[in-house]
């Protein structure tokens, strides 16, 4: 069979391999929960504390899959089963988030955040950022420099 | 046992066999990546509905103790791994001490867990409509909770899986079933349990460390 002489290879490569590499790859990762916890400490503004643990923990999985799981020494249709899973958990949980993300002003549990886009008109190629604030009906209108301090804004007719 | 003895009668030759069950092992990993991807995607979606109360609920749980976990976990795939190595060197008391090492941490990783468990109870942080904080009142909170616990559950449940089929390797290890010629369970067993750790590797900073 044509995969002999492959495997055989592959099997004198771990037979040959030396335990000293699982150590090196556990200080590292070691190595990395220590940069992880420390990295969270400091508080970094808010997209980057999320990228820099997730590149942390990639790269710590990287490590466990690659040498602890062997796929560093086997080949072929492991790895493409392993990136495929890969892809396709980016797909799900990316383009789920991403609904979330694109939802209109209110349509979010909790006032969440949205990208504040406006729906489209009816001549939808005309590109609209967010509308003014006195138009909106959730945020109250700013009071006009005529009027006394402490009356409340006129209830919208019913 | 000679290892051409192991070889059921629809492959080739052993080498053949060990490549089918690496890939099938591969295959059953990915959809168990899938499976705790299905959770990762509520935690996605509701860390971005609740950010706030997402970075204060976490600052209930113990960072420190999600530390040492990880440590734990991190250092019981390195015995797995050398349990393997010695294992395919034909070192079956070795890779069976290895293996009882690491059974030891993966008890002891329960353990921590049921003390941040049965804290996070005694301060009413539990998951879905029994959530009873009086502190914590921040709208998505309860969220925050209900995700900890089914995807620190589900993971645990999958230690004591591993646990279990572990042991069984382990007490083959011991008496010296496996040696270069065949020494599949081990790796396949190594494979599962990597897997266990390369879960908790994200899901420590995402519920510990926001």
């Amino acid at each position: 069979m044509a995969t002999t002489t492959n495997s055989h290879s592959e099997h004198d490569r771990m037979e040959h391999a030396r335990a000293t590499r699982y150590w090196v790859v556990w200080v590292a990762l070691l190595a990395g929960t220590v940069a992880t916890f420390l990295l969270s400490r400091v508080h970094l503004p808010s997209p980057f504390n999320l990228l820099v643990a997730l590149f942390i923990a990639c790269t710590k999985s990287a490590l466990v899959v690659l040498f602890f799981m062997h796929l560093w020494d086997h080949g072929g249709a492991n790895r493409l089963v392993f990136a495929t899973s890969i892809v396709f958990v980016t797909l799900l949980i990316g383009l789920v988030v991403l609904d979330n993300a694109t939802r209109f002003t209110l349509t979010n549990p909790g006032r969440g955040p949205t990208l504040q886009m406006e729906p489209p008109g009816p001549d939808i190629l005309t590109p609209r950022g967010p509308p003014e604030p006195a138009t909106r009906p959730d945020v109250p209108p700013v009071a006009e420099p005529g009027r006394g301090a402490g009356i409340p804004a006129p209830e919208p007719a019913r | 046992m000679q290892p051409e003895a192991y070889v059921a009668h629809h492959f080739p030759n052993l080498r053949q066999q060990e490549h089918a069950a690496r890939l099938g092992m591969w295959l059953f990993l990915a959809t168990e990546i899938l499976l705790f991807a299905g959770l990762f995607t509520a935690y996605s979606v509701y860390r971005f509905l609740f950010s706030d109360a997402f970075k204060a609920a976490s600052e209930r749980l113990s960072a420190p103790l999600g530390t040492l976990n990880t440590v734990i976990l991190i250092t019981s795939s390195l015995t797995v791994a050398l349990a393997h190595h010695w294992a395919h060197h034909g070192r079956g008391k070795a890779a069976a001490v290895s293996l009882l090492v690491t059974l030891l941490f993966a008890a002891s990783f329960l353990v921590i867990k049921g003390f941040e468990w049965t804290h996070d109870f005694h301060e009413g942080l539990l998951p879905g409509r029994y959530y009873a904080s009086t502190e914590l009142t921040v709208t998505g909170a309860p969220m925050f909770f209900t995700v900890y616990f089914l995807m620190t559950g589900l993971h645990g449940l999958h230690v004591v899986v591993g646990m279990v089929v572990l042991s069984v390797i382990m007490v083959q290890c011991w008496l010296g079933r496996y040696d270069h010629g065949y020494v599949t369970p081990v790796e396949l067993g190594g494979m599962y349990w990597h897997l266990v750790d390369l879960i908790w590797i994200f899901l420590y900073p995402l519920l510990y460390l926001i």
